[in-house]
């Protein structure tokens, strides 16, 4: 995978670089919005780490053009902690997340692959975690490669679990797609999940829940 | 914004001039009546002798009163005015002995006439006439006529005392105004003396300089000067907050700042990796916590900075709630721990705060929930309603807070009475702050068996508050608990 990291402050872009180019990228660094633009109409670019602040420009304006453009690559908007609105704004524009420095290493790792999963899933239009995966034009799930029988509300359980692949995928939002938006009892759904994870053992995938929340599919080994 | 809304010079002088007008035509019709009454009096005294005079001169010849008016009469009724100067010497029946002019006399008032004499106004075709009369009879003790004394003058010379009187008064009173209003202007320009020192004391002042003013003011002014003082308090105060603020900040990022050079020193300084590796360790660690600290001091300044006067739109709690739960339960910090969301009201609860400030606040409360519970603990955020305030709660099953330290947990520093921990302390008073800006309060609790419950009680939006009577006993935040 090609990362851009647009960032200013020396210190932190080669932490970025040193955390992220072990996982097999390649990472490359520009400390203003100029060189940045430069290398994004060269295209090719499958992340983008954007600092908001940096000294010719303001990061959303790069971020506003690349969309502006009908650019889609994924963008991580770094912003500093007492710039929440910046945030908002950036998520606005168009950015897929955004991290607050400081921020961890883990953090920043897993918000990469989740990214980068997604998007990778949206070239090929096929949702997959490790070895679960979900064909969106045929509607059918299969676990290493085989396919798996799933009664109707399980498969759109799979699908929705899939397309929020490393982030939490809110009740409602399962809710809503299993069931519709009529009343729903208040554990019909945790009744399906359940069921599913049965399904799951032993695949190294588990479907965690966070009460209240919703639930994350994830792989095992974290 | 300052207006300027008339003159004070003008709004005085104003008033001076309709007070001194009113009081001078008051005073100028008393002096107009005053000059007419004394000039009248002097007259008819000088009528009065003149009549005596007259009647003095009769003389009683066989019993007939025979007249020769004496020139001093004359004298005395002439005036240096052009007046005319009338006399008649009448007996009882009317018939005239003397006279000068041709005037006749009333006869009612010839019958009405005694020893006590009368004074009458008659308008003549010579003129209007002032009259005076005496009734004379000889002492003698043969029976004689008595004769009547007219003696009367024509109105010029009353006239022209009355109107020298009168503006004599005048004159006096045209040189009182004179002299009041250069006093008044002399006494305005003495009285608005000080607000001129104290406007040039304020102005010269130093930008930085609050110390209190140094005037002497008049009684009136003393509220204006106090209330300056007061602002200038209030404004050294915010200063000192800020430099105080300022070095704390300064203090608290210096100690983990030097730890971290002391560290990187020992660790540079060794060639066994083994070492490297522990002292880097803890360099981590302790760049995690400064730049926690860095976050916090930041959202307190931001805090302190906040805006109160601009009004909030009402935003839905259960959203905001909702959101920062995700948002952290999907952070690796949170891995080890069961954040999660418990009960949510059905319908929205609009509070108007300051989104960021209130995420900062809940983001504080459930990292310290992370921070201080052993690992595998649950967290929970709940929120509901009681009457009019929106009810948000953090509960960990946690080891609690000693009794003793609740109370003071919303104070900088504090620590939950613990100072084993490397938290800053501040974490609490931010959400403390944030809460007091917001007009919510914060409250700590143990819970039984074990674990804490911070709450946070936000008052709702004005158009939200409950009309139905449904919760009319208006609870009391805090006493339902």
């Amino acid at each position: 995978m090609r990362l851009l990291v647009v960032e200013d402050d020396a210190l932190i872009s080669r932490s970025l670089v040193d955390a992220l180019t072990p996982l097999g990228n390649t990472v490359e660094v520009f400390a203003c919005c100029s060189d940045a633009r430069a290398a994004l109409r060269q295209g090719g670019v499958d992340l983008m780490l954007l600092d908001i602040g940096l000294p010719d420009g303001d990061g959303l304006s790069l971020l506003a053009e690349l969309r502006d453009a009908g650019d889609r690559t994924p963008v991580i908007i770094l912003t500093a902690r007492d710039a929440l609105d910046d945030r908002v704004r950036g998520l606005d524009l168009g950015a897929d997340d955004y991290l607050a420095k400081p921020f961890e290493l883990a953090e920043l790792e897993a918000r990469v692959r989740a990214l980068l999963r997604r998007s990778q899933q949206r070239a090929d239009n096929r949702l997959g975690l490790g070895p679960l995966s979900f064909d969106p034009a045929s509607g059918a799930a299969s676990l290493f490669g085989e396919p798996m029988a799933l009664p109707h509300r399980e498969l759109l359980l799979v699908e929705s679990l899939l397309l929020h692949a490393g982030a939490i995928a809110p009740r409602e939002t399962l809710e809503g797609r299993l069931f519709g938006f009529g009343e729903v009892g208040s554990n019909a759904l945790e009744v399906y999940v359940s069921r599913l994870r049965k399904r799951l053992k032993g695949a190294g995938l588990r479907i965690r829940t966070f009460r209240g929340l919703g639930y994350r599919l994830e792989e095992d080994d974290g | 914004m300052i207006e300027v809304e008339g003159s004070l010079k003008r709004r005085l002088g104003g008033w001076l001039v309709v007070t001194v007008g009113v009081l001078g035509l008051a005073l100028m019709v008393e002096a107009w009546v005053s000059s007419q009454r004394a000039a009248a009096r002097a007259f008819d005294a000088q009528l009065q002798a003149a009549a005596l005079t007259i009647a003095e001169a009769v003389r009683w010849q066989d019993g007939i009163p025979q007249v020769v008016v004496p020139a001093a009469a004359l004298q005395i009724l002439a005036t240096d005015s052009q007046a005319r100067v009338f006399y008649a010497v009448l007996d009882d029946d009317g018939r005239t002995l003397s006279r000068n002019w041709p005037v006749d006399i009333p006869v009612a008032w010839q019958q009405a006439l005694d020893e006590g004499g009368m004074s009458r106004d008659l308008t003549t075709t010579l003129g209007e006439l002032r009259l005076h009369a005496q009734r004379v009879a000889s002492a003698g003790w043969v029976t004689q006529l008595p004769v009547q004394v007219w003696v009367g003058h024509t109105l010029e010379g009353r006239r022209a005392l009355a109107r020298s009187l009168f503006e004599r008064s005048l004159s006096r009173f045209i040189a009182m105004v004179l002299l009041t209003g250069v006093l008044m202007g002399l006494t305005m320009r003495a009285a608005l003396s000080p607000l001129r020192r104290l406007r040039r004391q304020i102005r010269g002042r130093g930008a930085d300089d609050f110390s209190p003013l140094a005037a002497r003011v008049p009684k009136e002014l003393h509220e204006l000067a106090q209330a300056l003082d007061h602002l200038f308090a209030r404004q050294r105060q915010g200063r000192e907050d800020l430099l105080r603020f300022t070095a704390d900040a300064s203090h608290q990022l210096k100690t983990p700042l030097a730890g971290l050079k002391t560290v990187s020193e020992l660790g540079l300084r060794s060639s066994d990796p083994d070492e490297w590796r522990q002292a880097l360790t803890r360099v981590h660690a302790r760049a995690e916590d400064t730049s926690r600290l860095a976050g916090q001091l930041l959202s307190l300044a931001r805090l302190r900075h906040l805006d109160r006067e601009t009004a909030l739109p009402a935003l839905d709690l259960g959203e905001l709630v909702r959101d920062v739960a995700l948002d952290w339960a999907a952070r690796e910090r949170a891995a080890e721990h069961d954040l999660g969301l418990g009960s949510l009201p059905a319908e929205p609860l609009k509070v108007c705060v300051e989104g960021w400030a209130l995420r900062e606040a809940l983001g504080n409360l459930i990292d310290n929930a992370l921070r201080y519970t052993p690992t595998g603990c649950e967290i929970t955020l709940h929120l509901s309603r009681e009457g009019d305030w929106a009810r948000l709660s953090i509960v960990d099953d946690g080891p609690g807070v000693a009794d003793a330290a609740l109370a003071t947990l919303g104070q900088p520093f504090q620590r939950g009475g613990r100072q084993d921990t490397e938290g800053s302390g501040l974490g609490l008073a931010i959400v403390d702050t944030t809460a007091r800006r917001m007009g919510a309060r914060v409250q700590f609790a143990n819970r039984s068996p074990q674990g804490l419950e911070v709450v946070l009680w936000l008052p709702l939006a004005k158009d939200e508050q409950d009309v139905t009577g449904a919760f009319a006993a208006g609870v009391n935040p805090g006493e339902s608990t």
